[in-house]
């Protein structure tokens, strides 16, 4: 509201995302792979290892190209992108730890200073003074990660931060050491990763092979426990999120757990067992695998603390807490700086809405896309659930707007889709029934299902019954949205939830909590952790 | 008439003094200048003399060229790393200003990221094949250079459109995607025009004293260095006079007058231009001589006190164009003295540190440790 909002393609986290876990990987492998090069250095020479020294001389010029270009500039990129897509928290962030940042520079400052001199003084530097200087990097480049490490877990948990506003309670939040735990095992297995890229063709091969495994090994093993005790540390519906309750969730927990396995055994057979099987396909293997462990854990990192970008300030749509009730009683077209149309009652107003509040996560197609997520709404349908946005999934911040906004959002997504028109006979009805009731009560109900089970209610109940309660729901709970649908939809509905709740059941299943990011979604009601949400 | 949209300025106080954030932004922005001079300008000056180089004639610019190109990677770190740190400082002052004008030409402000890349990449791909002076080295170095005075040309669009908050909501409404310039701001191109003269200029005044190093080992060299650098830094500081002289019309008059009318604004002017006439006077007197004498040096000292009271007068104007915007004096300040401490104590510890490890370097090439792959 307070910013004009960055209009792109893609929805903006995707574009931060995107960007980050790039520099994730490499920045990681910019801390561990120096740790990599001095210990290497030291064992060369400690050994008299002509070949182990020559790998290391290579692999420090790969490492410099890679991590000082790449990994240092894309880290510029984070920023540039943060400051696009969420200026109100990159600004929250600076005022809180702008001296964090101008530590972290000093760090990175000599970092970059220490990773030109040890690439380029291999032949001048005494071997002692050499060592010297990598030690100098690899202390900067962890030191520089304490710091970040610090500001990226104050987003999830910032503590005693919300009550005290200190800098040191914010730096030093809960997550703060487990997650430098798990960092430091990342760069270590990434350290090994990357060290098979510059392997020697000849001699010293299957020396740097089961070296570079060795590193993973050692990274691997510190990383599950790391992460078990960041579990711990993480805020209740978060560790709901990783309970397995959303299918993207899911995905990305065995995808992380599946490619460090991988990149586990592939490092076991071809690093250590079979090391002249290590060639450049397996290497690209190994790096895809670094790659999307990177990304799972990313993803999952932003995911677990959905619907904020920094936990109880500032939602994942750059909209502050706090602004949320001043602008459901006096609307978006009083706050906000940057609107695109001065009429505030038509469908370029509802676009502008959805692009101020929404875009930051969905699209209108694509992946979070709306347009099948809103398929059969209407506009007063669209604009009365809006109100209950946050209670559909503790992903979603509140809908922050007053009536008028709602109802141009409304018209703006209902415009995403032709109107629905069907020809209901006996052979389709239980069909459109079932479409019906997707659109309308399953992004916050099911019938059998464990997410807000609809069985208990129409059990034993005839459709005429089942339609007999649709306009009265809205009067039996606030978190209810009214019931407008077509009598002819309404009636397959009604056939279709009947149907369901008659049908018998194999096995009751028992509830559990469903995750609730959101402070206004609270009340939600237990489902079982098994339970898929799409 | 609609009034001018500005983003709130954050709830959160200011983590210290408005005077330490402006010190210390004015201080890295300098040394960023001069690091991106040597990167824009080096590379200008190495692309011009490998050109020359490559006719037989010109053995010096060949050699120049040379060893101009393994510097250029190094220019370009310390341009980006000395520019986050005047990037943080400036968030922290003007962050509603500096995000406003950044989202509005967003997709070009995010080019300059894989612009950086590419530019970067290209130096060190010349760096490594200059020597052999065959392949496409050239063009790649060109691309470079080409590159760089394209980010220069983002980056001073945005840093005039943040000061030109009137031009803002009409921007925005034609194109929210981020693709636009400020090419309505008439101080535009002087001002671009302005820092990449200024980049020749610096840099010619820093090859100067490369000039003076190489003396001492090949005289002839050192000398043809010096000169043909003091001749170009006095031709572009001679140009940088016009080039000002634009820039100060094309200012909107209201806001030229509140800079003339400044006393400190006056006063780091006219040192400027003292500081400015001095170090051309010092460079072309000391390098003409037959033997260049250390007056170059001075000369160069005093090219860096121009630039640091130019780098303020900038900042000054800033001031001066968001005087009805922003009041920073009114800011909500809670310093988090502590932690200031702690960063002044690991700034100088990492300055100390640097210096080592520079020391350590210089060592070793005095005492000519060839080490060579052995333990």
């Amino acid at each position: 509201m307070n910013y004009p909002h960055w209009q792109l393609a893609i929805p903006g986290g995707m574009l931060i995302a995107l960007v980050a876990v790039l520099h994730v990987f490499v920045s990681h492998f910019a801390v561990g792979g120096g740790f990599f090069l001095v210990v290497t250095e030291n064992l060369a020479r400690r050994q008299k290892d002509a070949a182990l020294l020559d790998y290391c001389r290579r692999h420090s010029k790969f490492f410099a190209l890679l991590t000082l270009v790449f990994g240092a500039i894309s880290g510029v990129g984070i920023w540039f992108t943060i400051g696009l897509v969420s200026p109100e928290a990159t600004s929250s962030l600076i005022h809180t730890f702008v001296w964090a940042w101008a530590i972290e520079w000093v760090f990175f400052f000599v970092e970059i200073a220490a990773a030109i001199i040890y690439a380029n003084t291999w032949e001048s530097l005494s071997a002692g003074d050499h060592q010297i200087v990598g030690w100098i990097y690899f202390v900067a480049a962890w030191m520089s990660l304490f710091v970040i490490n610090g500001i990226l877990t104050f987003m999830l948990t910032p503590g005693r931060w919300i009550e005290t506003q200190n800098f040191w309670d914010g730096l030093f939040n809960p997550t703060f050491l487990p997650s430098l735990v798990a960092r430091t095992a990342v760069s270590v297995i990434l350290a090994g990763i990357f060290g098979y890229i510059t392997l020697p063709k000849q001699e010293g091969r299957e020396k740097v092979a089961r070296w570079a495994a060795l590193w993973m090994m050692v990274g691997a093993l510190v990383l599950p426990l790391s992460l078990w005790w960041y579990f711990a540390k993480i805020p209740r519906f978060s560790q709901l999120y990783l309970n397995g309750v959303l299918t993207g969730v899911r995905h990305a927990v065995r995808g992380g757990v599946g490619f460090t396995l991988l990149a586990l055994v592939v490092a076991l057979v071809c690093g250590v067992w079979k090391p002249r099987w290590m060639r450049a396909p397996v290497v690209a293997v190994l790096v895809i695998c670094g790659l999307g462990m990177i990304g799972a854990g990313e993803y999952l990192r932003e995911f677990v603390r959905k619907p904020w970008v920094i936990n109880q300030v500032i939602y994942a749509n750059d909209l502050r807490a706090a602004q949320v009730e001043p602008l459901q009683t006096g609307g978006v077209s009083h706050s906000a700086n940057f609107l695109l149309t001065d009429d505030t009652s038509g469908l370029e107003y509802g676009k502008n809405l959805f692009q101020l509040q929404c875009a930051s996560c969905h699209a209108a197609g694509g992946y979070r896309g709306m347009k099948r997520r809103v398929d059969g709404w209407d506009a007063d349908f669209a604009a009365d659930i809006l109100q209950h946005i946050h209670m559909l999934r503790g992903t979603m911040p509140p809908y922050a707007g007053d009536e008028n906004d709602r109802k141009a959002l409304g018209q703006y997504l209902a415009s995403l889709n032709p109107e629905w028109k069907f020809t209901i006979t006996d052979e389709n009805r239980l069909e459109i029934g079932e479409k019906v009731f997707a659109s309308r009560c399953g992004h916050c109900h099911t019938v059998n299902g464990n997410f807000r089970p609809l069985r208990g209610a129409f059990e034993k109940q005839t459709p005429s019954q089942v339609q007999e309660m649709f306009p009265v729901l809205s009067g039996m709970s606030s978190n209810m949205p009214m019931f407008n649908a077509p009598e002819d939809q309404a009636q397959a509905l009604a056939f279709y939830i009947s149907h369901e709740a008659n049908k018998p059941m194999a096995q009751k299943q028992a509830p559990a909590d469903m995750p609730t990011g959101s402070t206004h979604s609270r009340l939600m009601r237990p489902v079982h952790p098994r339970q898929e949400v799409r | 008439m609609q009034t001018i949209p500005i983003p709130h300025v954050d709830p959160l106080p200011l983590p210290g003094p408005v005077w330490l954030f402006t010190a210390l932004l004015l201080v890295v922005f300098t040394l960023h200048v001069v690091a991106m001079n040597s990167a824009l300008g080096g590379g200008i000056w190495t692309l011009w003399n490998y050109l020359r180089g490559r006719n037989s004639e010109h053995p010096y610019s060949r050699r120049l060229a040379n060893e101009l190109a393994r510097m250029l990677p190094t220019f370009l770190a310390f341009t980006v790393t000395l520019g986050v740190a005047a990037l943080l400082f400036v968030q922290v002052l003007y962050g509603n200003f500096l995000y406003t004008s950044s989202i509005l030409i967003g997709s070009l402000w995010l080019a300059v990221i894989p612009l950086v890349m590419v530019a970067y990449y290209g130096f060190y791909y010349f760096s490594y094949t200059a020597e052999k002076g065959k392949g496409p080295g050239g063009c790649v170095l060109a691309l470079s250079v080409c590159v760089l005075l394209g980010i220069a040309f983002i980056f001073v669009n945005n840093m005039t459109l943040m000061l030109s908050p009137g031009r803002w909501l009409a921007m925005y409404r034609a194109h929210p995607n981020g693709w636009n310039l400020n090419l309505g701001d008439h101080s535009l191109i002087p001002r671009y025009l302005h820092i990449v003269n200024g980049a020749i200029a610096l840099f010619s005044a820093i090859l100067a004293q490369l000039g003076m190093r190489k003396m001492k080992t090949d005289a002839q060299y050192g000398r043809w260095i010096v000169q043909r650098s003091a001749l170009v830094f006095a031709g572009c500081t001679g140009l940088q006079f016009l080039l000002g002289m634009w820039l100060l019309l094309a200012i909107p008059r209201e806001i030229a007058m509140v800079l003339l009318r400044d006393p400190l604004a006056g006063a780091v002017f006219g040192v400027a231009l003292i500081a400015v006439i001095s170090a051309m006077l010092l460079i072309l007197i000391g390098s003409l001589a037959e033997k260049p004498s250390p007056l170059v040096h001075a000369g160069f000292a005093m090219s860096l006190v121009t630039l640091f009271l130019m780098v303020c007068l900038r900042y000054l104007l800033r001031v001066a164009y968001l005087k009805p915007y922003v009041n920073l004096g009114a800011l909500a300040v809670r310093p988090q003295t502590g932690v200031i401490v702690i960063f002044l104590l690991l700034f100088v510890g990492g300055l100390a540190t640097v210096g080592y490890m520079l020391w350590l370097v210089a060592k070793s090439k005095k005492a000519h440790v060839t080490v060579n792959a052995t333990f």
